[in-house]
């Protein structure tokens, strides 16, 4: 890492023959062609986001007030602002996409009301287990792409694709049976479901405990699922890097393998890994619905569902803004890394 | 995120390595401590400890605390724990008993009525709660545009409320109407609820902050919200029929129905309800948990488009005008074995379906004096004598050739509507008629049946202690409309018209006399089974489940199979209580419970020392690994 990742630091910075009108570097072009191209990805999606929900069939207000008595004036007043022409809709929408003046047909509050919620257990579950897969995987993909072929290799190869060709929903339940439930008389230690224990105040140091006993379970089974997809991906990268000259030479020079691995080996197989790293974190705002599900956790995964069944136009257009922002913004966390980590991309 | 953050990798796999540990140690930790420190809630839950906290599971969240906003039934559940009506069905047979009013007189022109209101009573925060209260909510709804949408229907005939005095309230009728008998609307504190303006309501969410519990005037008070995951309610030592008996309800959401009964097992919660059937006959011979199959208002049903028109009869849709033939739906309800979908679809958790108002109300629910029973033969006659002879393939065909083949439609987010149209699809090609299915979303399918676009759907209702609104939904003034050239639907999914039954929902909308509306109301019943816009498949129960170890004094509504919770009023909770404060006998189950969190925390604590060890196991392995391997590489 030290070796690549600190060019402005070079002992002699020679002015770059490639400054541009601006006055910008081949790097500072770099970072803007990377924005603008986010921005503009972004600006196709809100617009996109609009059209897209507006395709949906279905007649919500109905579904909604079908068993309340609510009188043709009434449903009118509550048709209106669905039912104006698409264009002045639109209009109205883009005007300012974040802070739309519909209110959650379901729910009858602006539609981040109803999202912010389920945020925070959302990241709280999805998040950590992310995070975790990461950090494992990556750690197993270097032992085992290093020592290829031998047991370490073939014990966890084997072991992290196994884990992750089972359908999440039902590794959780298995988890839940045994830790949760119950088996052999053995009696389960952690919670059915949820994220806290209702009466525990989850501001002290007991209420953390207390939501880290309950995403125990929901974690780890996101965290072993998504392990082979990091493990996998780090390990080939790493397998490609070790036939390089350049390694033969750092060994030539008297290195320890530890260390030519770790110094020269591993930051130059990082590049795909840091792709898959941040698209993934890209997608946890998505929730992961089946473990939501299986673990009472209600996160945007379930409120997505929810809100289609309506459809709950509003809440939609608002979820898949955040859902699409949060990728995209991910991405273009990853391409300006890219540049940190590998030079080659910037000229 | 340190991800961004500029660190070697060795330093970052490190430092999240020692983040990895740290979670997992910290379940292994949180596992004792949590069990030992929730000795008051859920896992011990019962009578352990010094306060009793009741836990019900549940599948939904509600969707609003505001009385005006929320429509769920677990909306009004809290709704109904935290405000109170004027009078309340008894939980014996849905009759009127005294409820904020200790008695209430009809005028004799019927116009105005006055309600005697119990005097000295508080709300949770000291207040007085009075007949002003009372004459504000009233008038609140009426006048309110947003605030009538939950609760229109009550005062629709009303002029105004008022309040005299703090004991007496007055309301003025344009015509009389057999609602003031039940005026289900909830009674606000005025103090609270006058800071919250017309414009702002819609927006209130009505849900406490720390120290500033939601004020109530039922028996408990509404201090705490996650959304998604639980609410709890302490009880309010002001409520005028005496502090309940248990410190605590919690409602706690699952994600779906086995882990409600996973946590229902365990004593995570003590009561379960709207159970599936394989779920509710999993609990039946567990020890400590007691289960009932609960009478229930709601009913499923066949429908038909029997003409789809607008209210003013303009035609519309494309139904097939076969259906507007009585003797051709009638003879269809005879092709359906109706016991069958009860034992097939619900798992013998119901009973087969007659008329539009359940026999869970005894004082409504008509008989039929000539029931429509299983019989294909008799269909089969039925079919041939109204002209509709068996035609090639085995597809009856009507007088003028027109083939019996029918479009119905089920719900494809429903498992029992699912099965339900496969099952009706097998009946009736048995006896002649063809039937194409198709599986839709709810807001699709309300959409095509509001234009008319249909034949058949498979759909249900849940009915009201109040008839008015069932029956109105078969009266020609509920057809669809047209606004903007689009057209509407209205509360009528069948398109019946029948001037002789709008006559009678007339007379029984100002008939005062509960037992005179009765006998309407059924002859209303008798008119609809006998021109059968809907065949009333089943009605379903509502599988309730309790930790009968913990908690008893649980009152059914109604009398003596209903439901425990859930019910029209707060008859359980102002009744159950724990079992040991019941009989000195029946410690066993509280015993039980302690025990079973005694060794909770042992195996917690057995659990967390096993993860630690095996955590620094693993540390200590990797770290003699990595020495052995760079001797290797030296070598």
């Amino acid at each position: 890492m030290a070796l690549v990742a600190e060019p402005a630091a070079a002992p002699t910075p020679a002015p770059s023959p490639a400054r541009g009108r601006w006055g910008l570097g081949p790097g500072g072009r770099y970072v803007l062609s990377r924005v603008l191209g986010s921005a503009g990805t972004f600006v196709f999606v809100v617009v996109f986001n609009f059209f897209l929900f507006r395709m949906l069939p279905g007649d919500p207000i109905s579904l909604y007030t079908r068993g309340r008595d609510v009188d043709q004036a009434m449903m009118r007043a509550l048709r209106t602002q669905l039912d104006q022409p698409l264009g002045a809709q639109f209009l109205d929408y883009i005007k300012n996409p974040f802070a739309q003046t519909l209110d959650s047909v379901k729910y009858g509050i602006p539609p981040w009301d109803v999202i912010l919620p389920r945020i925070w257990p959302t990241l709280l579950l999805v998040g950590t287990a992310t995070i975790l897969a990461t950090i494992l995987g990556v750690w197993l993909g270097i032992r085992s792409g290093w020592r290829r072929g031998q047991r370490f290799d073939k014990v966890s190869t084997t072991t992290t694709l196994v884990l992750y060709s089972m359908p999440e929903f039902w590794f959780g339940m298995i988890l839940l049976i045994v830790f949760a439930v119950g088996v052999f008389g053995l009696p389960g230690i952690f919670p059915i479901g949820g994220l806290s224990t209702p009466g525990v105040d989850t501001s002290t140091p007991a209420g953390w405990l207390d939501v880290a006993w309950h995403l125990t379970l929901p974690v780890t089974t996101l965290a072993v699922i998504y392990l082979a997809e990091y493990s996998l991906v780090m390990r080939a990268s790493l397998i490609d890097e070790m036939g390089q000259d350049y390694l033969q030479t750092a060994r030539a020079k008297g290195l320890r393998d530890a260390l030519v691995r770790r110094r020269h080996a591993v930051p130059n197989a990082l590049l795909p890994t840091t792709t898959l790293i941040f698209l993934n974190l890209g997608f946890v705002v998505g929730g992961a619905i089946t473990i939501e599900y299986v673990f009472s956790i209600q996160g945007l995964g379930s409120l997505t569902v929810d809100a289609l069944d309506g459809p709950d136009v509003p809440v939609l257009q608002s979820l898949f803004l955040l859902f699409s922002g949060a990728v995209i913004l991910a991405n273009l966390v990853a391409d300006l890394l890219y540049a940190k980590l590998d030079p080659r991309v910037r000229s | 995120m340190s991800l961004t953050a500029r660190r070697s990798l060795r330093t970052r796999l490190l430092a999240a390595a020692g983040a990895g540990a740290l979670v997992l140690g910290l379940a292994a930790v949180a596992a004792p401590s949590a069990i030992a420190e929730s000795a008051t809630p859920a896992p011990t839950g019962g009578a352990a400890g010094g306060k009793v906290t009741f836990t019900i599971g549940m599948t939904t969240d509600i969707d609003s605390a505001n009385p005006f906003t929320g429509i769920v039934a677990e909306a009004y559940e809290i709704f109904q724990m935290m405000y109170p009506t004027l009078t309340d069905y008894s939980a014996e047979d849905f009759s009127t008993v005294p409820g904020m009013a200790e008695s209430w007189e009809e005028s004799a022109d019927k116009l105005t009525w006055t309600y005697k209101i119990r005097p000295g009573m508080k709300w949770s925060d000291g207040q007085p709660m009075t007949a002003a209260d009372a004459a504000y909510s009233i008038n609140r709804v009426k006048n309110g545009r947003y605030e009538r949408i939950n609760y229109g229907s009550y005062v629709t005939n009303i002029i105004k409320a008022e309040a005299p005095d703090d004991t007496t309230l007055v309301v003025k009728l344009k015509k009389p109407t057999p609602v003031m008998l039940h005026l289900a609307i909830y009674i606000l504190p005025e103090h609270v609820w006058k800071d919250i303006s017309e414009a702002d309501v819609k927006k209130f969410k009505n849900e406490p902050t720390p120290g500033n519990p939601i004020v109530s005037g039922g028996p408990f008070v509404f201090v705490e919200r996650q959304v998604g995951q639980f609410i709890r309610m302490e009880a309010n030592p002001n409520y005028w029929a005496g502090k309940p008996a248990i410190d605590e309800v919690v409602f706690r959401v699952y994600g779906n129905e086995d882990s409600e009964a996973q946590a229902l097992k365990k004593g995570e919660i003590d009561f379960a309800d709207s159970l599936t059937p394989n779920v509710f006959n999993s609990l039946k011979d567990v020890a400590g948990i007691g289960t009932v199959s609960a009478a229930y208002p709601g009913f499923n049903e066949l429908a038909f488009n029997t003409g789809a028109a607008l209210a003013d009869g303009t035609p519309i849709g494309d139904g097939n005008p076969l259906l507007k033939d009585p003797k051709l739906r009638q003879a269809m309800a005879w092709a359906i074995d109706r016991q069958a979908l009860v034992d097939k679809v619900l798992g013998g958790l119901g009973s087969p379906g007659s008329t539009v108002i359940p026999p869970n109300y005894p004082l409504l629910h008509l008989d039929p004096a000539d029931p429509v029973g299983y019989d294909p033969d008799k269909a089969g006659q039925l079919l041939d004598a109204a002209g509709y002879k068996m035609g090639p393939d085995n597809v009856r065909v009507s007088a003028d050739g027109q083939p019996l083949s029918f479009r119905l439609f089920g719900r494809s987010n429903s498992t029992t509507s699912k099965k339900s149209v496969e099952f009706i699809k097998g009946y009736l090609a048995a006896v002649g008629i063809q039937v194409t299915v198709t599986n839709l979303g709810d807001s699709p399918l309300t959409e095509k049946i509001g234009q008319g676009n249909y034949d058949m759907f498979e759909w249900g209702w849940v009915v009201d202690p109040d008839p008015d609104y069932q029956l109105s939904t078969f009266t020609c003034g509920k057809r669809s409309y047209k606004d903007g050239g689009t057209i509407y639907p209205d509360l009528s999914d069948s398109f019946f018209c029948d001037p002789a039954y709008d006559k009678l929902y007339e007379q029984q909308s100002t008939e005062t006399d509960p037992a005179k509306r009765a006998e309407i109301v059924k002859q209303m019943q008798q008119i609809l089974y006998d021109q059968t816009p809907y065949v009333v498949t089943y009605y379903y129960t509502d599988p309730q489940a309790y930790r009968s170890d913990r908690f008893t004094g649980f009152v059914p509504q109604p009398s003596p199979d209903g439901v425990l919770l859930f019910q029209w009023g707060t008859w359980s909770y102002d009744n159950i209580k724990p079992v040991s404060a019941d009989t000195g006998g029946s410690t066993d189950g509280t015993a039980a419970a302690g025990a079973t969190s005694g060794s909770g925390t042992s195996w917690g604590l057995i659990v967390g020392i096993i993860v630690l060890v095996l955590i620094a196991g693993g540390a200590g392995f990797g770290l003699a690994r990595r020495k052995a391997t760079d001797q290797d590489d030296r070598e």
